[in-house]
């Protein structure tokens, strides 16, 4: 051990050494302490609404292999706080179960793609890394998991085909992620309001929306959501839009066709909604905002998963009685909404644990009903066979919906959902352009009179061929 | 620069152990290095070798999820200049830095001048002056974020319930008023600096020189513009530099304002780069992208130096 100043077989040092050494002891005590600190700080939970019902037993398929080591996950924050405590008890009891010693972090969704960028940039970091948007990308940089998608469909039978097109290359043909889960896209309405202009049922079309939200809008002031902000519910609604008028940012072999009479109308569309039934406030709003807006009474229809919902249910009963669902709108052409959510599970090839991340997917995806039941219904199974109670759920909410069969409309969900990427797969041009607000800026540009509709999907044209010829020169874009 | 070591007690009564380490500690130029060492180590490591794997990237086909180096030559650069968006965002980094410099510089001396003057509580003025500049920056703009929000503003609040508006201002939502905003809150984050280094200064200036104008019959303003503002240029100017250049790359303030919306308004060089090379994957166009910060702040800084030099000559 080292001498200590002051002892008594030691001289005494003169003081001005002893500020010194003191400075350099007591900084270094005080960064400890903040590292301490800093490590014990969590993240906060919010309302939740209360079960009625009874929790699905989970499940255990003894591993195909013996397993062993460690695992860890990122994965994000889940908007319903009672998830993650049921997600961190059920991995922790498999890891038991197995032999493998098991982590999880949970982080805010929105650090998801910098930490799983540095991480996979460093080569170093967790095993197994989930997100909530299309992770294409990383595929250079991750496991093939066409062996966990041929387990699972052996299992469960076949996945949805737009979980499928949200995780799988065709290019390629690899599976670059496992999409086991995914969450619609509703439009969400206060009753009150639309009943005041004879829709009680909320709009069915985006004509109704314009007539409906705009007639609101003169009589109470409160205007429509769509947002035209750079964030992703914007993005998520712009697509609606553009699907509903028969336009697309590519067609099924990934050849950019965005530029067409049918893109055009429905910009025309967005300008008009935007002038007679919105405010500037859908171009200032992160992705809570809507959520806010539609609580407060601000708006009077966004266009949202059901998380907005289950938050005023804990908060504000009344409030959450108030709004109701409707499905995807029908325009022109279709009635198509984006998922809202998608599942996108990646190992990265630097993992040192894939068959045990591999396994725990599969054991995951089997209890997928827990998986729903504890999201309270926010999560739906990718391969619907596994979650044979889903529908009953969305007949009578075990979390207490008045009426009980408020999310029923979900139960066809499928049929008016799609990728982001539709027709085509969600591949990395897809994602940079959702990542970059291609279409809301396209979108917002001639609702803001800054260009004609024309200009304006001339503009996003640019941008797109550009994004596609990039991809495309490193072989993960077909076309 | 090295001393003898100045410990002057006898080194019988010393074991050696303690004899070594006591005259390390008490070595000047030894100590000096040691304390420079971190701020060595840091800019090295947290400067100088990102801005060399900016460069290496920017020529290179990098994405987040192919960290593969392969050589793309200039076609970065050709496809980020083809770019209608980037041209805007160096539109607007070039307006938020030049209003964002000339406001800080003008609040800095303002505040500079009050800072400096005697009354009572002075402490506890100062103390709140510095507080923006001593909060970390995503939480004051967070905050700034909830006093601009669309629906629920307290600035809003205080203007309607002044009889200023009638309706929510949704300052974040207009390209004009998102700039202002992004403007307003740098300004606010940035004048405390420039304020303390231009009260540096204002009180290193003789007090006979400004008494001798008083004798004169010069009045206040007079003062100002013909004694004080010209013995504190090359000061000024150091502020304006600081302020020009953190503003110049920064993206945090109009990153959590804005996300560099609506429809690309407020977007700047910094955060164009963030999207492109980050969210959008593109490592090599966002360092790209990032490069073009760097001539640019290169050529401010030694023209703004060099203006400094040449008043301190003149």
């Amino acid at each position: 051990m080292a001498d200590r100043p002051g002892t008594p077989d030691t001289p005494r040092p003169d003081s001005a050494e002893t500020s010194r050494r003191g400075f350099l002891s007591s900084t270094a005590l005080a960064a400890g302490a903040y590292g301490l600190l800093a490590g014990c700080a969590s993240e906060s939970s919010g309302p939740q609404a209360k079960s009625v019902g009874n929790a699905p037993k989970e499940v255990f398929t003894s591993p195909a292999k013996k397993l062993g080591g460690s695992l860890s996950i990122l994965m994000w924050s889940h908007f319903v706080p009672r998830h993650d405590k049921w997600f961190d008890k059920f991995l922790s009891d498999w890891g038991e179960k197995v032999g493998v010693d098991v982590r999880v972090d949970h982080i805010n969704t929105v650090d998801v793609p910098r930490r799983a960028a540095s991480e996979i940039q460093a080569g170093r970091g967790h095993d197994l890394i989930q997100h909530i948007a299309p992770f294409s990308q990383y595929e250079p940089s991750v496991l093939d998991m066409t062996d966990v998608v041929q387990e699972a469909t052996r299992r469960w039978g076949q996945q949805l085909e737009l979980c499928r097109k949200s995780s799988y290359n065709p290019n390629t043909r690899r599976f670059y992620a496992y999409c086991p889960g995914w969450s619609p896209d509703p439009g969400d309405y206060r009753r009150s309001m639309w009943q005041k202009v004879g829709m009680p049922n909320g709009p069915t079309s985006w004509d109704d929306l314009l007539r409906g939200a705009a007639e609101i809008k003169k009589q109470t002031g409160v205007p429509c959501g769509i947002g035209l902000s750079p964030e992703t519910d914007s993005n998520m609604a712009a697509r609606a839009l553009l699907w509903s008028f028969g336009g697309s940012v590519q067609d099924p072999h990934e050849r950019v066709v965005v530029n067409s009479d049918a893109t055009v109308a429905a910009v025309e569309y967005m300008a008009r909604l935007f002038k007679e039934a919105e405010t500037s406030e859908v171009f200032s709003w992160t992705p809570a905002s809507n959520n806010q807006a539609l609580i407060a009474g601000k708006s009077s229809y966004i266009v949202n998963s059901i998380s907005a919902w289950r938050t005023a249910m804990g908060t504000n009963r009344a409030i959450g009685d108030d709004i109701f669902f409707v499905p995807a709108l029908r325009g022109p052409k279709a009635a198509l909404a984006a998922q809202h959510v998608i599942q996108q599970w990646i190992v990265p090839k630097y993992a040192a644990n894939p068959d045990a991340a591999k396994e725990f997917l599969l054991h995951y995806t089997a209890n997928f009903p827990s998986v729903s039941y504890h999201s309270e219904l926010y999560d739906l199974p990718g391969w619907p066979s596994v979650v044979p109670q889903l529908n009953g759920w969305l007949d009578n909410d075990p979390w207490g919906a008045k009426p009980a069969n408020k999310l029923a409309l979900l139960k066809t969900a499928t049929s008016w959902s799609a990728n982001i990427g539709y027709p085509g797969p969600s591949n990395p041009a897809i994602g940079e352009i959702f990542n970059t607000n291609v279409l809301p800026t396209m979108f917002g540009r001639a609702a803001r009179g800054q260009a004609s509709p024309a200009q304006a999907v001339a503009e996003a044209e640019d941008r797109i061929n550009a994004i596609f010829k990039n991809w495309r020169a490193r072989g993960l874009v077909g076309g | 620069m090295t001393h003898a070591p100045t410990d002057r007690r006898p080194a019988a009564v010393q074991p050696p152990r303690a004899r070594a380490k006591a005259g390390l500690a008490d070595r000047e130029g030894f100590l000096a290095w040691v304390m420079l060492l971190p701020s060595v180590v840091y800019i090295v490591a947290l400067v100088g070798v990102p801005f060399l794997l900016a460069i290496a990237f920017a020529f290179s086909d990098v994405t987040t999820g192919d960290p593969s180096f392969d050589f793309a030559g200039f076609r970065n650069f050709d496809e980020i200049l083809t770019d209608g968006v980037f041209w805007r965002a160096l539109r607007n980094t070039l307006v938020f830095t030049l209003v964002s410099m000339v406001l800080i510089v003008l609040f800095g001396k303002v505040l500079a001048n009050i800072l400096v003057a005697d009354f009572h509580g002075k402490w506890f003025v100062r103390f709140l002056v510095l507080l923006p500049w001593t909060t970390p920056v995503a939480l004051s703009t967070i905050s700034w974020l909830w006093f601009l929000d669309s629906i629920y503003s307290p600035v809003d609040w205080v203007l309607r319930h002044l009889g200023l508006i009638d309706a929510n201002v949704v300052w974040l939502g207009r390209p004009g008023t998102a700039m202002a905003s992004v403007v307003a809150v740098q300004t606010w984050r940035l004048t405390p600096l420039a304020a303390v280094i231009v009260m540096a200064g204002l009180v290193a200036i003789p007090r006979d020189i400004d008494e001798a104008a008083r004798i004169d019959g010069a009045g206040f303003w007079r003062r100002m513009f013909e004694v004080t503002i010209p013995l504190t240029l090359p000061v000024i100017a150091v502020a304006g530099l600081f302020g020009a250049i953190m503003t110049f790359t920064d993206m945090t303030v109009p990153y959590v304002l804005t996300r560099g919306g609506p429809t690309h308004s407020t977007d700047v060089l910094a955060s164009w780069a963030y999207f492109r090379g980050i969210e959008g994957g593109d490592v090599g166009q966002g360092a790209a992208i990032a490069l073009f910060l760097f001539p640019l702040l290169l050529a401010g800084a030694i023209a703004i130096l060099r203006a400094v030099r040449r008043l301190e000559a003149g």
